[in-house]
């Protein structure tokens, strides 16, 4: 009885041995499809839109910021050792619970896209900000300087809000805007990080290529 | 019982879904659409075979003390090696079912099948009976998933008919799941009981 | 066998049926229909009609095609579902959305129960509830009275989902409610589905219901006080936050929801007692959803979960059998 058990046992674990050492591979491979569609599909992408802009790689590690206490995870994107463009993650409380976008943005501080990670919004109102292609239109190369992050209603120089949604729209805009602050937080810590370089040649391995 | 009638009774007859009430909980929670009613169909499909394969093989050897246990190792295991597999060669259908794949191990038909028609019977009509079982699931689930994806979403199988805005949404959350599944189980009992 | 119903005494003997209580139920809403009519306009008349015929039509259909018995529709509760899931929506809601909401309400919440006195759930409110799940963006654009006469309405949120809105923003509780006066609540002022704006008309129904004697008032008294209650305590606590019993006493569907639809007779318990803690739960359920839910107004889903609750109340809450007690 308990012989039967053990051997059952021991050889459905060999045949689970056997599938996962076969399918560890194609399933790495996969999560890091999926990482890297996340966001590089907010970064800088090549002339006919299927993949990163040619040339440039994302770097393999996610960095944080601190920024008023909360931390932001992000991707750079770098072309020559030179980063042309973040993927910064940015959570904010929505309508119905945590919204989590990734947001794309240049050093020189203009939206590339935006991309809805997790949400728990209602269905048929807040849900459509992962899909109502008017407001998420909107985000594609938003320029900081000629739109503000401010929903309107009638729309001047602002954000659209999705019909019946504004308070998703306010936390998606919110979410935005704190991807923003988190790259202003990004750029100065690698000036001074630059600076510091100078100072401290012992610490060069730890500062970015420049 | 002839092996045509083994694979159709599992369809018609003692369909799992409309007839026997066996394995709501996913057939409520992923037939969201006609492609994740498909997949999950096709995922139970897949284990019941193997299943019902393993266990008619095994089952003269396994003492009566311990067949349970030794039948949810059996079946765990295959959950485990589909789950695996999805994960490496369809995650988007992965992501989509999600934690009902692990699931299928406390399935009652799969175990119910082991238990009721495997363990008594010779590989191949188990398998037969898995395939016929498996099938009548599948469609069962698809057809659900089906009509909840054109009322709720206005698509089929993914294809959204062209022109039409939302559906009614409350057939794509929970409550149509349930309004759905009781109304086709009426039509199916009706249909049979003309038969 | 089972033939023959007995029940316990007293028997009452009245000239009393279902169709002259329910064409009562009809006069009572009439008032509150003929204000939404003149505040909304043309909008409503659509409303209201598409509702009334879909349901009258849909009932006959079912009884005599798929049910094959007699046909129930002059017992008049089909009107009567009819009238209160107009009253339900807003006026700007496309026929077909109505047609719809008739179809849950009738098919699926009344008929597939076995008709009227079976069904678990109030009709009307199914389809309400099917409807504002299904049809967010068309459930939510309320108007702002505008009239038969008068100008275009404004399409605008109610009361209560501007308040949710603005605490969720981050807004000033006290700065929300000042744009809403009490005469605007007491008068039809403000935004909401049809049933919700006027106050006086609806209570004016209630009124003609409980001299009539078609309804007993313990249902609708328990949830009242209930909604001061709570939300009494509440905004004693956090005035900030929380809005206080008069606010919520006279907005959204609380009249419309706790004088006619918490007390239909087939969707609630049969005893006093259980009546009351079914209003008391109605209340609660309502304030919860009102102050912490996702959705900005919660009758509809208090009285659906409590109409659930019914035959466990019944169960509890006997009625004393005579000579026993």
């Amino acid at each position: 009885m308990v012989l039967c058990l053990f051997g059952t046992c021991l050889f459905c674990s060999a045949v689970l041995g056997g599938v996962y050492a076969i399918t560890e591979k194609p399933i790495a491979e996969t999560n890091k499809k999926i990482q890297e569609a996340a966001t590089g599909a907010v970064l800088v992408r090549n002339a006919e839109g299927t993949g990163l802009a040619d040339g440039s790689s994302i770097l393999p590690k996610a960095d944080t910021v601190l920024v008023d206490g909360t931390q932001f995870e992000y991707f750079t994107q770098v072309l020559d050792g030179q980063p042309i463009a973040y993927a910064i993650k940015s959570t904010v409380t929505g309508f119905g619970g945590p919204l989590t976008i990734m947001v794309g943005i240049s050093p020189e501080r203009k939206i590339l896209s935006t991309k809805v990670l997790s949400h728990s919004e209602t269905p048929g109102l807040g849900a459509k900000c992962d899909s109502d292609e008017k407001f998420i239109s909107q985000w594609r190369g938003l320029d900081l300087s000629v739109t503000k992050l401010e929903v309107q209603k009638p729309v001047k120089d602002g954000i659209d809000a999705i019909t019946a949604s504004t308070i998703t729209s306010k936390a998606y805009t919110k979410a935005v805007a704190a991807a923003v602050a988190a790259l202003d937080a990004i750029k100065s810590s690698e000036t001074s990080s630059v600076i510091s370089s100078e100072v401290e040649k012992s610490l060069k391995q730890e500062v970015p290529n420049e | 019982m002839s092996k045509f009638n083994l694979v159709t009774k599992g369809l018609v007859k003692d369909n799992p879904t409309f007839v026997l009430l066996l394995g709501m909980c996913p057939t409520l929670a992923t037939t969201t659409s006609a492609i994740n009613g498909l997949s999950m169909g096709l995922a139970t499909l897949f284990v019941l075979v193997l299943s019902n394969i393993a266990i008619s093989a095994l089952a003269p050897a396994v003492p009566d003390k311990v067949h349970i246990p030794v039948y949810i190792v059996v079946i765990a295991t295959f959950v485990t090696v589909l789950e695996f597999l999805m994960k490496a060669f369809v995650p988007d259908v992965y992501a989509s079912l999600g934690l009902f794949i692990p699931l299928i191990v406390v399935n009652c038909i799969v175990l119910g099948r082991a238990e009721a028609f495997a363990s008594k019977n010779g590989v191949l009509d188990s398998a037969l009976d898995g395939i016929g079982v498996g099938l009548g699931f599948t469609c069962s689930l698809t057809v659900i998933g089906l009509v909840r994806e054109l009322l709720g979403g206005l698509s089929a199988f993914g294809w959204k008919i062209p022109g039409t805005g939302d559906g009614m949404l409350a057939f794509v959350m929970a409550p149509g799941a349930f309004l759905v599944l009781g109304y086709l189980m009426v039509l199916f009992n009706k249909f049979l009981a003309k038969k | 066998m089972n033939k023959l119903l007995v029940s316990p005494s007293p028997h009452i003997h009245s000239k009393t049926s279902t169709a002259s209580l329910m064409r009562d139920v009809v006069l009572a809403l009439l008032p509150a229909a003929i204000v939404s009519v003149v505040f909304y306009g043309l909008g409503e008349i659509v409303v209201l009609g598409t509702s009334i015929i879909s349901c009258i039509v849909l009932e006959y259909l079912i009884t005599k095609y798929l049910l094959k018995q007699d046909n129930t529709i002059c017992d008049w509760s089909a009107v009567v579902t009819g009238i209160l899931l107009g009253l339900n929506l807003p006026a700007s809601t496309p026929w077909w959305v109505v047609f719809i909401g008739a179809v849950v309400a009738i098919g699926v919440a009344k008929m597939t129960f076995g008709g009227l006195g079976q069904n678990v759930f109030n009709p009307a409110l199914a389809g309400r509830v099917f409807l504002l799940v299904s049809f967010p963006t068309y459930m939510t654009d309320w108007q702002i009275p505008g009239g038969l006469f008068g100008a275009d309405a404004v399409s605008g949120a109610t009361p209560l989902g501007v308040i949710k809105e603005g605490l969720l923003g981050g807004a000033k509780l006290s700065d929300l409610t000042a744009q809403y006066s009490w005469s605007d609540m007491i008068f039809a002022n403000i935004g909401g589905s049809a049933g919700e704006i006027s106050a006086i008309a609806l209570l004016a129904g209630f009124g003609y219901l409980l001299l009539r004697k078609v309804i007993r008032p313990y249902i609708t008294l328990s949830i009242w006080a209930t909604v001061a209650l709570v939300s009494l305590a509440f905004s004693l606590a956090a005035p900030e936050q929380f809005t206080g019993p008069a606010f919520n006493l006279l907005t959204g569907g609380m009249i419309l929801g706790s004088c006619f639809m918490a007390t239909d007779y087939v969707t609630s318990p049969m005893s006093i007692k259980g009546g009351i803690v079914f209003g008391v739960g109605i209340g609660f359920i309502t304030m919860m959803i009102r102050y912490f839910g996702s959705y900005p107004e919660g009758m509809s889903f208090a009285i659906l979960l409590m109409n659930a609750a019914v035959p466990l109340l019944n169960n509890w809450f006997h009625q004393k059998k005579y000579g026993r007690a």
